[in-house]
């Protein structure tokens, strides 16, 4: 992985992105590149005021809709629950954990979309926890009320019509970076079970020095800057050291051995690319099962930003059947 | 993208928008984004499917607002909104929504067009409407005219054809004229097509309507055309039109049968032969002869009144097709 060789590496121009990526990078250009500190309550204003409504998140009565207050080490935590209406027994899950930053986002923000398609094409349940934001609350609440979401879902499972052995965890940037922690922990706490994990463009490095990380800096979203705000905001002065937690991130964890089957994506164009290539070449390395898909001149988040894209459209292609494949079904 | 809809539609509808329409085909160019994309722009960007018709290249493409490729059987609706590829051509880009056209979709279909041709250029090669100016145009250099040439399936030798309405045709040699109103060039070996297309226009200027106002041949070649062709340059826009066509003008207004009557016997080479083209008896034909020369001043049954008939004739559609 990543370390302070990656200094002496000689940086290329950054990838192209994807034409159609860029003409609607093009045409948003509020979106700040590099994100400080001091934008980060503008940035959750702008987010918030974006969230689904309960009737949004029905898809003309695809879902039934509901919000549990989950008790957690460090208070209630808001939990959304999507269930299929159609459901007749015990359907599977999927666990989302929102992206953000580690600093922004709710669990009815626009980065959950793939979660719901996935759901409503597969017949799954949607549970989506609502962590405490850093730099309010920093490691290790946000992972430890993931995993307190995810145990309150496994003991619960019969009463929410769950299957318990059909559990998924998922997440997109922050949330892909947490789902990643959470299955860690559970992999070392001995539970809960996970069916398998869903990493949508994990953040998962916080020593924030890939080639790729150098290669975006000021291009594209959540560049080098921004990942700096969002780790710091998180870890504070330990971001970058030699005791981060892999809990916190998940790059960190040298034995990656014992995962379930694990999807990971990434754009070719963005600050994660070579964090995510390395996580996925670990998990094989260590005799694991992992999928990984490269977009190519995808910047961060491409799929929320510009979701009737081509390259948006083809990355929401293999997910439905890797997951028939993993859950059986 | 459905924020960009969003922000979009709630921007100064006729400055910040129309500017980001803009940036938005500008970057699709510059990154030498294919048709697919462009017409996905012209749909996520109104909020409404969206398809490209390009029929001479064979290119039907639509796109819904989701941004996915749903190909439609149905034929567009003329009550949508669209534009053309080229002016005066056939709609091209359609966005499935009823007019008037706000000022984003105005932009849209005006930037997605422009977008379009260039793909269209670049992956598909030039639609033949452009080989063919190509081919007709001096100012094209020679082996451009000459790629485009055999692009059209030309052969060595070939023949421009002016039609109604300032437009084009190119025909290989060996190929039959079959057409309405128009002026037949002569066959040149295929670089020097230009030349035969400015003979073609000068011969449409011959060519009658072939309607009770302008009766006659409607095709005329060129190449028959003799030195008839030096009168094409005397009678200019404005030029003040001889008292001879000035007397037939009148003589048409006085009888409707008179034109044609003159043009028939201008064009045949026996009174008989006059007749039975106009479907009228030999006396019949003799009678309105005697009128009309009355009506002119002159007698046309005689060579030199003949060929000044001819001249009035031909003057005559000079002065009505310019």
């Amino acid at each position: 992985m990543t370390t302070t060789e990656s200094d002496s590496t000689r940086v290329g121009p950054p990838p192209p992105f994807d034409p159609e990526l860029a003409a609607a990078l093009e045409a948003m250009p509020e979106l700040p590149t590099s994100l400080t500190p001091d934008l980060i309550p503008s940035l959750r204003e702008g987010y918030n005021s974006r969230d689904a409504t309960n009737e949004e998140l029905r898809r003309g009565g695809a879902f039934e809709v509901s919000e549990r207050p989950v008790p957690g080490p460090h208070g209630d935590i808001p939990v959304l629950i999507l269930k299929p209406a159609a459901a007749t027994g015990l359907v599977g899950a999927i666990y989302y954990i929102h992206g953000g930053g580690m600093i922004t986002g709710t669990n009815r923000g626009a980065d959950s979309t793939k979660a719901y398609d996935l759901a409503q094409e597969l017949g799954l349940a949607v549970v989506s926890v609502d962590y405490r934001l850093a730099p309010e609350h920093p490691h290790p609440v946000p992972v430890d009320e993931c995993y307190a979401g995810l145990v309150w879902t496994v003991e619960h499972a019969d009463e929410l019509g769950i299957d318990p052995e059909r559990i998924v965890i998922a997440g997109a940037s922050a949330g892909g970076g947490l789902a990643a922690a959470t299955t860690l922990m559970a992999r070392d706490r001995g539970a809960p079970a996970l069916a398998a994990q869903l990493l949508f463009c994990p953040m998962l490095d916080d020593r924030n020095e890939s080639l790729s990380a150098r290669q975006m800096a000021g291009l594209g979203v959540w560049d080098r800057t921004s990942n700096d705000t969002g780790w710091t905001a998180l870890l504070g002065a330990e971001r970058g050291g030699p005791d981060v937690s892999p809990y916190a991130a998940p790059a960190r964890e040298s034995d990656l051995s014992g995962l379930p089957p694990t999807y990971l994506d990434v754009g070719s164009a963005e600050t994660f690319r070579d964090e995510v290539v390395a996580y996925a070449s670990a998990i094989w390395a260590a005799g694991g099962n992992a999928e990984l898909h490269v977009w190519p001149g995808g910047f961060h988040g491409f799929e929320m930003l510009a979701p009737e894209s081509d390259l948006s459209h083809a990355a929401a292609g293999p997910r439905i059947p890797w997951l028939r494949r993993v859950l059986g079904i | 993208m459905e924020d960009l809809v969003g922000r979009l539609s709630a921007l100064d509808p006729d400055a910040g928008a129309a500017i980001k329409v803009i940036a938005y085909f500008d970057r699709l160019v510059e990154g030498r984004a294919g048709l697919e994309p462009v017409v996905r722009g012209a749909a996520v960007l109104t909020g409404c499917a969206a398809r490209l018709v390009d029929a001479d290249r064979g290119v039907a493409i639509r796109v819904d607002a989701t941004g996915a490729v749903h190909p439609s059987d149905d034929p567009p609706d003329p009550a949508w909104l669209s534009a053309p590829l080229h002016p005066g051509g056939p709609p091209a880009l359609w966005l499935e929504r009823t007019g008037p056209a706000g000022p984003v979709e105005a932009m849209v279909l005006e930037r997605a067009l422009s977008a379009a041709r260039g793909a269209l250029a670049r992956t598909r090669g030039p639609a033949p409407a452009d080989d063919v100016a190509a081919v007709l145009d001096a100012a094209v250099a020679e082996p451009a005219r000459l790629r485009a040439a055999r692009r059209l399936g030309l052969g060595l030798a070939a023949r421009a054809l002016a039609l109604e309405g300032g437009r084009a045709k190119v025909l290989a040699a060996d190929q039959a004229v079959e057409v309405a109103r128009a002026g037949v060039g002569p066959v040149v070996p295929v670089a020097d097509l230009p030349s035969s297309w400015a003979a073609a226009r000068t011969a449409l200027r011959f060519a009658a309507a072939g309607t009770e106002q302008d009766p006659g041949p409607s095709v005329v070649h060129a190449d028959q055309l003799g030195g008839l062709a030096v009168l094409a340059e005397a009678v200019g826009p404005g030029a003040e039109p001889v008292p001879d066509v000035q007397d037939l003008e009148r003589a048409r207004s006085t009888a409707p049968w008179a034109l044609a009557t003159l043009v028939a016997v201008a064009t045949t080479s026996s009174l008989r032969t006059a007749a039975a083209t106009l479907v009228v008896h030999h006396s019949t034909l003799q009678d309105r002869l005697a009128h009309v020369e009355e009506l002119l001043g002159w007698s046309v049954r005689d060579p030199s009144g003949r060929l000044r008939l001819q001249l009035a004739i031909a003057l005559r559609r000079l002065h009505n097709h310019h």
